[in-house]
């Protein structure tokens, strides 16, 4: 009978763990000063989805399936709009020092663990980005490509909102708009070397 | 005389070459769904051109009715009038005779290709979509964040589809000497594969064509060298079934009931490889699919890398039946 009840608990048991997600999820921040931190960026990157969210909504709706030149007007109005709307905008106005100061701490931390390796393969991966020289507000070169996020890393990071995308250019973290293409902010050296 | 006769014979060998050379291993079954598969396209260079020019050549005899893109769909600037000499040009053709094209984001494309007319992401960056008894999964593996990973592992989970194939641009197994295995991305990606029961993968990325030997049930293929190639860039690895790095190449594939048929043809028109995989019992439910076995995918050892194998070629073939529909949903932002 003992035997018996044996079975059921490790049936149930392997049941359990079949209908279990395996998609990992997000992790939390690492203590009460990253909470923090994340906490403070999560509502600085609402205020810009808002911002955008406005400005696209004032230019004609791009469909989603549209001739290319339709595309590249969208993404170029759609810039300038943000241009405009952000010409005061300097780098740390999202990445508060703070906030990078945290993020470098957390990427530091994932780079120089058992991790890290993996992440900079991920990164070596595509064709090597040449560095060029960020500046908020400008548009990301539409003739380079992106760096393949290490999925690892994304995990650990704060969770953005549609629209905004983090992306790596050298050893700097960049918080891009999706649509329009243009810098909203970045950390300088934020990768450890 | 003798100039003459060499040139009828040079003029004569122009025009049966490449039609000697169409020899399909495909089956042609009723109703099976058929595609094509390219990776690595958007150069606007004579290769794309070329190879472009096979696959119109290789539909009067295997008509299929889309085509799916792994990735760098458009290389370097993205102005309307590069769409049209990266893929617009090369593929008219295709487009003309209403071929569908499926597009996956490559590290070279612009995000902004999601709501490109003829790429049919319907503005999402990574989407799904049915053909048949197959569903196929189109994922951004540029930026596999938490959000992508769950919408994948739900709509796996919801698909009720026999066959479930996933792709991406970068390739979680590959023996090219280049870029190599994103083992990064395995990691957490296979674990979903394999407790969903997908059962093949495309990539591209390195601009050879692979196959890999099934890996915990899933059939791994990258063809990233349908427009750009690293010539003999491929090395000796634990999983290399076959591999073609030579001259530049793409893919056949026809699935019907449970098995799914593949031919890889490079750009002179030769089978480079070919085959069929047979989706085993235990595969044929939306249950989990058994963990750490090879064996959920079969690969036919009759047709296993064979060259040129014209067996099945002059079995001519109904066109698809319209009976199988499709449905697309997508994620429209990250």
């Amino acid at each position: 009978m003992r035997h018996l009840a044996l079975v059921f608990c490790l049936l149930a048991f392997t049941g359990a763990a079949c209908g279990q997600d395996v998609a990992p999820k997000p992790q939390a921040p690492q203590d009460a000063k990253q909470v923090q931190a994340f906490k403070e960026f999560t509502e600085l990157v609402q205020q810009y989805v808002e911002l955008r969210k406005k400005l696209e909504a004032s230019l004609p709706r791009l469909g989603s399936k549209e001739p290319q030149d339709k595309i590249v007007a969208h993404q170029q109005a759609f810039a300038q709009k943000i241009q405009e709307a952000r010409a005061r905008a300097k780098r740390g106005d999202i990445f508060a020092p703070k906030i990078a100061k945290e993020f470098r701490r957390l990427i530091r931390r994932e780079f120089l663990g058992p991790k890290g390796p993996n992440a900079r393969k991920t990164m070596r991966q595509g064709e090597p980005v040449k560095p060029f020289r960020l500046r908020v507000g400008d548009t990301y070169p539409e003739t380079l490509p992106v760096t393949t996020m290490p999925p690892a890393l994304l995990l650990k990071l704060p969770q953005l909102p549609e629209g905004v995308a983090y992306r790596i250019v050298g050893r700097d973290l960049v918080l891009q708009d999706v649509e329009a293409s243009v810098i909203v902010d970045f950390i300088h050296e934020a990768l450890p070397k | 005389m003798g100039r003459y006769l060499f040139i009828l014979v040079v003029f004569v060998a122009e025009l049966t070459l490449p039609v000697a050379a169409q020899n399909l291993t495909l089956p042609l079954k009723p109703d099976s769904v058929r595609f094509a598969v390219i990776g690595d396209t958007g150069t606007g260079g004579t290769a794309q051109y070329e190879v472009a020019q096979r696959i119109v050549e290789y539909r009067q005899k295997f008509p299929f009715d889309f085509v799916v893109m792994v990735g760098d769909n458009i290389y370097g600037g993205e102005s309307p009038k590069d769409f049209q000499v990266k893929f617009e040009i090369p593929y008219k053709p295709l487009l003309d005779g209403g071929v569908k094209f499926y597009a996956a984001l490559g590290n070279h494309d612009n995000v902004n290709q999601r709501s490109y007319k003829f790429f049919n992401m319907n503005g999402a960056q990574y989407y799904t979509f049915r053909k048949g008894n197959v569903r196929f999964f189109a994922l951004d593996s540029n930026y596999m964040d938490p959000k992508q990973l769950a919408w994948l592992e739900q709509e796996l989970k919801a698909s009720g589809s026999d066959w479930k194939v996933c792709y991406f641009h970068h390739p979680l197994y590959s023996s090219g000497k280049k870029h190599g295995s994103a083992t990064e991305l395995r990691l957490l990606l296979e674990p979903i594969f394999v407790k969903y029961g997908v059962q093949v993968v495309f990539s591209g990325h390195e601009h050879v064509y692979e196959r890999v030997k099934p890996q915990q049930g899933v059939q791994y293929f990258t063809e990233g060298a349908s427009a750009k190639l690293m010539a003999r860039s491929l090395q000796a690895t634990s999983f290399k079934a076959a591999g073609f790095d030579t001259d530049y190449s793409f893919m056949l594939v026809e699935i019907t009931g449970d098995e799914l048929y593949f031919q890889t043809i490079s750009r002179t028109g030769a089978t480079v490889d070919s085959g069929v995989l047979r989706r085993p019992a235990q595969a044929q439910s939306t249950a989990p699919a058994p963990a750490n076995s090879d064996s959920r995918m079969t690969l036919l050892p009759a047709l296993r890398g064979l060259r040129g194998d014209s067996r099945l070629a002059e079995e001519p073939g109904p066109r698809r039946s319209p009976s199988n529909r499709e449905e697309h949903s997508g994620h429209v932002s990250r």
